[in-house]
């Protein structure tokens, strides 16, 4: 049975608006806050902050609204955020590595606590799969089991990705018990060289002076 | 995130008419510095879901410290109660079925006075009851079945997000022994050779001609 479109618009609809579980936290104006992500080489990635509204009536004050910098491990800035209530930024990482979003609210009279909603999603989280539906006549089970299988292949690699990063930590374990090795042998030879040097040394002053 | 999940139906309307059937929620593993109390908050739709999640203590900087006491984590229910406490821990898994629904509270409490990064994740998982299945007759049994299954899936991801982020802290430790052994070892040479040196000027000063008049 093939879906029609007006039941398509509602599944993107709902997919899009209603429950929308995200991460929520306080921010306190003045100060920043960073959260930090892993994202691997070549991931795409999405994500959304707003600020949440405590009372629906009167809109947002101005010493609310928001100032976001998402930036990259080496410090490229992928999206900038001035005096903003709401925003969503995508992109793929061109490098893998700590990215971090960080929030900062500018310094006002009644130092404000404000609430921000956000949600940050990458690989296979953040594909979108209300594109996926609406390609042709895809039927919901075979669009769940779809969704399994690519969590899955994600699963896969991640374990490969694990195993590359635990034999790189065993290596360097081995470097570091080899340098803790050439190091205590150096130190012995520097003990003795410089034990020698002073017998030396002073064997050749007092022969000088005649004292020997 | 959230997905839903349909139900095939012949009749538009009906399908229109249903609600969300099974969905879960969740946020990727993510780090925040941990200066006093951080708290994340975070929706569940059901009572009775489970709510599973890990978290790890990176420490920032432990070159010259000595050990970290960990940090405190608590879950507070919507009403206010603490559903989960673990205290001075450096890392832990967690799981627990939510007695109600609303906005639950994750707090990092950090005793100490540095500054620490803590990793985490929270899922939040739903799988339709035989209430749920009773409710509504879209709901067919495969459709827990397949819950079942995400919801298996997703334990994997956590553990492998729990993994990553432990395997973040054995790196970072070794880096900083490695540091400090090498640091530690070249800061004994130079003492060494110092020490000696003054040793010699020493004696030398003790037989000096200036000296040795009043001593020697």
């Amino acid at each position: 049975m093939s879906d029609s479109t007006p039941l398509l618009a509602f599944l993107t609809l709902a997919l899009m608006c209603g429950f929308t579980n995200s991460m929520r936290f306080e921010l306190r104006s003045g100060l920043t806050k960073c959260i930090a992500e892993d994202i691997k080489n070549n991931a795409m990635t999405v994500g959304k902050y707003s600020v949440v509204n405590p009372n629906e009536d009167h809109p947002i004050p101005d010493n609310h609204k928001l100032v976001v910098k998402v930036s990259s491990p080496s410090g490229n800035s992928y999206h900038y955020g001035d005096h903003v209530e709401s925003g969503n930024f995508a992109f793929t990482a061109a490098e893998s590595g700590d990215y971090t979003t960080c929030f900062w609210i500018p310094e006002s009279k009644d130092n404000p606590i404000v609430t921000i909603d956000f949600e940050w999603r990458t690989g296979i989280a953040a594909k979108d799969w209300s594109k996926v539906a609406k390609k042709g006549q895809v039927e919901i089970m075979e669009f769940e089991l779809k969704k399994l299988f690519d969590t899955v292949q994600s699963i896969h690699d991640e374990m490969f990705y694990l195993r590359e990063r635990e034999e790189e930590m065993q290596e360097l374990n081995k470097s570091t018990t080899s340098k803790m090795f050439t190091f205590s042998f150096l130190s012995i030879v520097v003990c003795l060289s410089v034990a020698s040097l002073q017998l030396w040394h002073l064997k050749s002053f007092f022969e000088r002076k005649k004292l020997l | 995130m959230e997905q839903t999940q349909w139900k095939r139906s012949s009749k538009m309307w009906m399908v229109l008419a249903c609600l969300m059937m099974s969905f879960f929620s969740s946020i990727e593993s993510l780090s925040v510095t941990v200066n006093d109390v951080e708290c994340v908050y975070e929706y569940v739709l059901y009572e009775g879901d489970t709510v599973s999640g890990n978290f790890v203590v990176v420490d920032h900087d432990i070159f010259w410290g000595s050990d970290h006491p960990g940090i405190d984590f608590t879950v507070t229910s919507p009403a206010g109660n603490t559903v989960n406490n673990i205290k001075g821990t450096s890392g832990d898994k967690f799981q627990f079925k939510a007695p109600t629904h609303g906005m639950y509270k994750f707090c990092f409490h950090n005793p100490h006075s540095t500054p620490e990064t803590v990793s985490f994740y929270i899922h939040v998982g739903h799988i339709p009851s035989e209430h749920d299945l009773a409710k509504d007759e879209h709901l067919d049994p495969i459709n827990v079945k397949i819950a079942e299954l995400r919801e298996a899936l997703e334990s994997v991801t956590a553990e492998q997000k729990y993994l990553k982020a432990r395997d973040a802290r054995h790196r970072h430790t070794n880096e900083s022994t490695r540091k400090r052994v090498v640091f530690y070892t070249v800061g004994e040479y130079l003492l060494l050779a110092g020490v000696s040196a003054l040793q010699v000027i020493y004696i030398r000063r003790l037989f000096s001609k200036s000296v040795a008049y009043n001593r020697v």
